[in-house]
């Protein structure tokens, strides 16, 4: 490396972070024609938004959150027309099964939360049931069906924002871990191993799980709740089923996708801190997911599991996202730590994108002062 | 329930087999685990009772047959026909067959899971009648089975010889050994046989057999491309510079491998420190001559330490059991050199001539670049069905890593898990960035190590037996 390195040109915005909501908000501040560096400790959407289960479900979003998962869900189907190309995603029926008595009181709780909130979910018989999705046990109870579901191969989703992000002109730097933010002039300073790398007048922070950390170069403290999900792939199967099944206590995702693997999700925690990054499989979390799928799913008894990984994901203290400027910095912007924020992502990044760009847009529910704790802290994990 | 030993072995090939009944030896508790329905490994593989009747009782037969029998009478506990399908510091590790799990505990524990084939593609490699180098001899000593009637017999180090001398022990023909290094490179790296009489002798054997037999033998080159015919293949062979295709053969059965890597998946899954050997091309866990790695309590031992063969993998196996019983107290400083010292100088002797040989085994990036420009539509992960041209597109739409490069190929997310393919995407990766192969990384190591099949871990239960943690809020 040469000595003396030259200063980086002033860009308009950085944003940090290039999972599914820094790299929507910088796809749309890019088209508004400024000119955005996106920066990653790693590469583009390999945390979380590339490696969780890719649901496009109203069945497991907290009732909140439907109004926003619906228009998360319609982009994705769509992402032809805003990101320039398809990214694989399916729309299926979904189902939520009660098996039990207590299940079936549950499952009516949870359906008709979610019906207040817009979602199109009713709660139908065993018949029913089974006539949407026949692979199913038959001692199911009920079920909440939602006739809007679906899945996406999230894996592959950050090939599509790259190639999008290129056309658009973001500069995208992967790779480069930042570790502070310093205001110089008119303009913030992004620190990587005591290099300025990137200069620029706006900031997003986009961290996702890391987003405590980065609020913490601010001087603020957001505390930022981190699951670390644990989920199973099958080897590649005959169709075994066509929708989106989990059960009513939440604890259950299972979808086949269109190359005949089926992924086993729903919450199931293994180990891990996002410090370190490193994550390990807890066995016998395994067996419950693994057990509640082929109980749901009998055929998949006869399968055989080819992968097991784990991802960090992370949420507010209200499970909502923060979304909006930084209270006490200019020009400096925060998105993310939502549930099921990969489903809500594509609407959630371009809507600050169009507040950045003064359109009348409503963040007020998504406000981030409201996850401020008064003191500053030492950088801590929740995870553990 | 049996009391929790001090060691578990992890793989019965002769490494195993050797550090288990060392250490058992030594006094320790010590239970091996092995996949395989009997221990031997590959090497010593026991073979089907038909193999018995149709092949000659060779030196890896009764090796084999006397390795079973001294494992036998160890006081080992022997668990076969058992994978590992996780491993947790400490150790736990899971078990598992077709129909059942089961966990083992121990404070030690010894990788001895040997060495995986190597292979590249070539046009028509997928084609039912291509098999690895090391599966065709396999198919042959422990099956009786020739890989057909007319065998190609390519690829690179020594194991094409073996190979081509077992398919005419067999009674089978050899139509051309294809050989990806130049007669020049055997020939600097021959002197070192000297060191090792056995081996020079049995290598003179072979070579002067090919000679008699009038089998060419085919230096710097490749299989360009394997068609298939009515009843045979159609192969073209080209030079490993490029150009025009150097000859054209035709042959019933292709047996190719680009030879042995050690296999990885309990020492990266534990974070062991890995080395690249560039002679060799491959990975291998960090380990001193007793197997100690940098994590406290985990051994590798044989060519899952780096790969030098059958010979080095017994002694190598045995200093390892002597490793162990000092690290357990068993015996003290001074014993532990004392029995170590012949087996170090024995080691030294032939670690020349092993060295010598894996770097004959590397064909280096130029075998990629090959199938490329040749074929591009070739298949580089057979699993996922991902070709050359599409991993090279890939990598210009800015996959720069190996993880990315699985992420948007799914190259290496299929059932062999990387096994088959993590060498060609390497080499591709790292010749399409310009960079060198440690730069671009490795698949990140996931559970299962292997398959596991739903049914074993599930186990028999009722709906009300499953332990759900605390359901989600509304």
């Amino acid at each position: 490396m040469s000595a003396v390195m030259s200063r980086p040109a002033v860009m308009d915005v950085a944003v940090l972070g290039a999972g599914v909501m820094g790299s929507t908000a910088a796809l749309f501040l890019a088209r508004q024609g400024r000119r955005v560096a996106l920066i990653d400790r790693k590469a583009i959407f390999r945390e979380a938004s590339g490696v969780n289960a890719g649901t496009l479900t109203l069945n497991m979003t907290r009732a909140a959150l439907v109004p926003h998962a619906l228009k998360g869900r319609e982009m994705w189907l769509e992402a032809r027309s805003w990101l320039g190309r398809d990214v694989g995603a399916v729309a299926t029926p979904g189902l939520s099964l009660a098996f039990t008595e207590a299940e079936c009181a549950l499952l009516e709780e949870r359906a008709a939360a979610r019906r207040e909130m817009g979602a199109p979910i009713s709660v139908v018989g065993a018949a029913r049931a089974l006539e949407v999705e026949p692979g199913l046990n038959t001692t199911v109870r009920a079920a909440a069906y939602c006739p809007l579901d679906g899945f996406i191969p999230a894996y592959g989703v950050g090939r599509g924002y790259c190639l999008a992000l290129c056309e658009a002109g973001v500069e995208i730097m992967e790779n480069s871990a930042v570790d502070g933010i310093a205001r110089a002039g008119g303009h913030y300073e992004i620190v990587s191993a005591g290099q300025v790398i990137a200069r620029a007048r706006s900031i997003v922070l986009a961290g996702g799980a890391w987003l405590e950390r980065m609020m913490a170069w601010l001087g603020l403290r957001m505390r930022v709740k981190c699951l670390v999900n644990q989920l199973v792939v099958t080897e590649r199967l005959p169709p075994v089923m066509g929708s989106v099944v989990s059960i009513a206590n939440g604890l259950l995702s299972l979808k086949q996708f269109v190359n005949g693997t089926v992924v086993m999700g729903g919450g199931w925690q293994g180990r891990g801190h996002v410090d370190t990054g490193e994550t390990s499989v807890i066995p016998a979390n395994l067996v419950g997911n693994v057990r509640l799928a082929s109980f749901t799913i009998p055929r998949l008894s006869e399968a055989r599991i080819a992968r097991i990984w784990l991802g960090f994901e992370s949420e507010t203290d209200d499970a909502m996202p923060a979304i909006g400027p930084i209270p006490g910095w200019e020009n400096a912007f925060v998105i993310g730590c939502v549930h099921s924020g990969f489903t809500s992502g594509p609407y959630m990044g371009r809507l600050l994108a169009q507040a950045m760009d003064g359109q009348a847009v409503d963040l007020k529910a998504f406000d981030p002062a409201r996850l401020l704790l008064s003191l500053p802290s030492a950088h801590k994990g929740f995870c553990s | 329930m049996t009391r929790r030993p001090d060691v578990v072995v992890a793989g019965g090939g002769v490494a195993g087999v050797m550090a288990a009944i060392t250490a058992r030896r030594h006094g320790l508790a010590v239970t091996l685990v092995d996949d395989n329905a009997t221990p031997g490994g590959q090497v010593f593989r026991e073979p089907s009772a038909f193999a018995r009747t149709v092949t000659p009782p060779d030196h890896e037969r009764r090796e084999g047959d006397r390795l079973r029998e001294l494992l036998r009478r160890s006081g080992v506990r022997v668990l076969s026909g058992w994978g590992i399908w996780s491993v947790q510091p400490g150790y736990r590790l899971d078990l598992s067959n077709d129909f059942a799990v089961q966990v083992l505990e121990a404070g030690s524990l010894v990788a001895a899971t040997g060495a995986v084939e190597r292979f590249f593609p070539f046009a028509g490699w997928t084609d039912p009648a291509v098999m690895g180098l090391a599966g065709a001899s396999l198919l042959m000593r422990a099956g009786g089975v020739l890989p057909g009637r007319r065998t190609l017999v390519a690829g690179a180090g020594p194991l094409l010889f073996s190979v081509a001398h077992q398919v005419l022990d067999a009674g089978g023909e050899v139509v051309a050994i294809v050989d990806t290094a130049t007669r020049t490179q055997w020939a600097a790296r021959a002197a070192t046989l000297a060191l090792d009489p056995a081996r020079l002798k049995t290598g003179v054997a072979w070579m002067a057999r090919l000679a008699r037999a009038g089998i060419p033998v085919l230096g710097g080159a490749v299989i360009r491309q394997a068609r298939r015919g009515e009843d045979d293949l159609d192969v073209t062979i080209g030079s490993v510079r490029g150009g025009a295709p150097v000859r054209s053969v035709r042959c019933d059965a292709i047996a190719c491998g680009y030879g042995l890597k050690p296999s990885l998946g309990l020492t990266r899954m534990l974070k062991a420190r890995h080395v690249f050997d560039e002679a060799a091309g491959y990975w291998h866990p960090h380990a001193d001559p007793f197997g100690r790695t940098d994590v406290a309590g985990l051994y590798v031992t044989g060519d899952g330490a780096g790969v030098r063969g059958a010979q080095m993998a017994r002694l190598r196996g045995i200093l390892t059991g002597h490793g162990l019983a000092f690290d357990h107290g068993r015996i003290d400083a001074a014993t532990l050199a004392h029995l170590a010292r012949p087996l170090l100088r024995a080691m030294r002797r032939l670690e020349v001539v092993s060295r010598a040989m894996t770097s004959l085994m590397n064909p280096r990036p130029a075998i990629m670049k090959e199938a490329e420009m040749h074929a591009p539509d070739t298949l580089m992960c057979r699993c996922e069905r991902v070709s050359i041209a599409a991993g090279g597109q890939a990598i210009r739409d800015g996959a720069g890593d190996m993880n990315q490069f699985k992420a948007w190929t799914r190259c290496g997310m299929g059932p062999c898990q990387g096994r088959m393919c993590e060498d060609s995407a390497r080499q591709l990766l790292a010749r399409h960035t310009a960079r060198a192969p440690t730069e671009v990384g490795a698949f990140t190591q996931r559970l299962p190590l292997r398959p596991v099949p739903v049914r074993a871990l599930s186990g028999n239960f009722a709906y009300a037996d499953i332990v759900l943690p605390q359901a989600a809020p509304p």
